[in-house]
């Protein structure tokens, strides 16, 4: 396979995912600017690396990982606030449930560090397989299970909390 | 475990916006002519040109600093004034546009400022979403210019002219010209009628016209005007429009614009003739313009 066959793949992949893209992108920003700006941005890119990709079986991952890693790396620029680490801020989440009155399960999903959004993102919202999820994240599988546990449960932890302020002021 | 389906629909009613179409399909062929530092200057923005468009007619109204940070004509002591409020382009292989969009600033009568600039803005966008059509439409497999800007023709105490131009290249360049003039002192906007008495001037002014066209036929040989032999039935100018195209020059002098192909042959471009103020004196209703 040369590379214009590869070329020709890639339009087709970019542009059957162009939505699904543009929807993950804008998980991670929230408007649409910079959505696009991303989408955008890992289409050239995309083309850049098109030598790294091997095998054409594995293109939607890997534009996938492409269009997260692009995501994140904007987040990263953007971002004034030092970002904290992700343990600090998982741990954090567990230990003070306190704080975490009146946030709905979507904002729950806002808070969760980005290794355990993309998760969910990735399996719950664009409906991918566990072995996709760890092509695209770049870890193995066992990694990837691990963080979907983890971050249902936070999720959960943060949810039972709202439901415990509604109850305390119910009584 | 919890019930994420209320999540999954909101992600899934995430609106995908008009613009993603032309983001995706620039960025690929872009990316496929491997022109990628070329890219940089597409950015999506030209993608929503109009949009963006619309949300700076409301900065370049609401912030000083906007508006100083804008390249401005050089005016002198005068309070209305242009400046270039955006300029797009799109450089795409064989289809390329450059949009420059002019506004007015400054003017007590907001109402017309607000007129004329929706109305340059709107102008452009039009042009923007007919580049964009047209490119679509013919597969990148063509070839399409267009270029739009502007021109100070006056500026002076009483009077600032503005001069639009089209042009768009499809083989042959087509060329189109519009014009405002404001009276700076009253902030109104002029048309050719509200100049004079009555409708008098269109045959006064069409007269003087002919003549002139003839004359620069008799001392220059190239040069071709539609009249007399020169016209195909139909084709032949004989008068004016009511609201043909004009500025007021620096002068004071009334000049009458022609679009290319109007009156003469498309190699003769767009012309215009000044017309002397003898000529149309006596129509006018104030010598407060035109000297």
């Amino acid at each position: 396979m040369n590379r214009r066959r590869f070329e020709e793949l890639l339009v087709s992949c970019i542009t059957e995912h162009k939505e699904s893209t543009y929807r993950l992108a804008y998980s991670y920003v929230h408007n649409k600017e910079d959505a696009l700006d991303i989408v955008q941005e890992a289409i050239q890119k995309a083309f850049i690396s098109l030598n790294t990709l091997h095998k054409p079986a594995s293109m939607k991952s890997w534009y996938f990982r492409i269009v997260v890693t692009t995501a994140l790396d904007f987040l990263r620029k953007r971002s004034r606030v030092q970002p904290v680490d992700d343990e600090v801020l998982l741990t954090l989440g567990l230990e003070s449930e306190d704080h975490y009155h009146n946030l709905d399960l979507e904002q729950a999903l806002e808070e969760l560090p980005f290794k355990y959004k993309s998760v969910i993102v990735l399996r719950y919202f664009e409906d991918l397989k566990i072995e996709e999820i760890a092509d695209i994240l770049g870890e193995n599988v066992n990694t990837i299970k691990t963080r979907l546990y983890q971050a249902l449960k936070l999720l959960r932890v943060k949810l039972k909390d709202d439901s415990m302020e509604e109850v305390r002021q119910h009584a | 475990m919890r019930n994420l389906d209320p999540l999954k629909k909101r992600y899934d009613n995430i609106p995908i916006p008009q613009e993603l179409d032309d983001v995706v399909n620039q960025a690929l062929k872009a990316s496929r002519r491997k022109d990628v530092r070329g890219m940089k200057t597409i950015k999506w923005a030209v993608g929503s040109a109009a949009a963006a468009v619309v949300i700076f007619v409301g900065s370049v109204n609401a912030s000083p600093a906007v508006v100083h940070a804008l390249s401005e004509v050089p005016v002198l002591n005068s309070l209305v004034k242009v400046v270039t409020f955006r300029d797009y382009k799109v450089d795409e292989g064989h289809y390329n546009a450059d949009f420059q969009v002019p506004a007015i600033q400054d003017m007590n009568n907001k109402a017309l400022e607000e007129l004329l600039n929706s109305k340059y803005v709107n102008e452009n966008k039009e042009l923007y979403q007919s580049f964009m059509k047209q490119m679509k439409q013919q597969k990148g497999e063509g070839h399409l210019g267009v270029v739009s800007g502007y021109e100070v023709k006056t500026d002076n105490d009483r009077i600032l002219s503005i001069a639009r131009y089209v042009e768009k290249t499809v083989g042959s360049t087509e060329e189109t010209l519009q014009f405002d003039t404001i009276d700076k002192k009253n902030e109104v906007l002029l048309t050719l009628p509200s100049l004079f008495k009555d409708d008098s001037y269109i045959a006064l002014i069409s007269n003087n016209i002919r003549e002139q066209m003839e004359a620069q036929m008799k001392k220059d040989g190239d040069k071709v005007y539609w009249i007399g032999e020169n016209a195909e039935d139909g084709d032949a100018f004989t008068t004016i429009k009511p609201d043909q195209h004009f500025y007021i020059n620096n002068n004071g002098k009334l000049v009458i614009s022609f679009d290319k192909y109007e009156v003469a042959p498309g190699s003769m471009g767009s012309v215009e003739f000044t017309i002397p103020s003898d000529v149309i004196t006596n129509a006018l209703v104030s010598h407060a313009y035109i000297k």
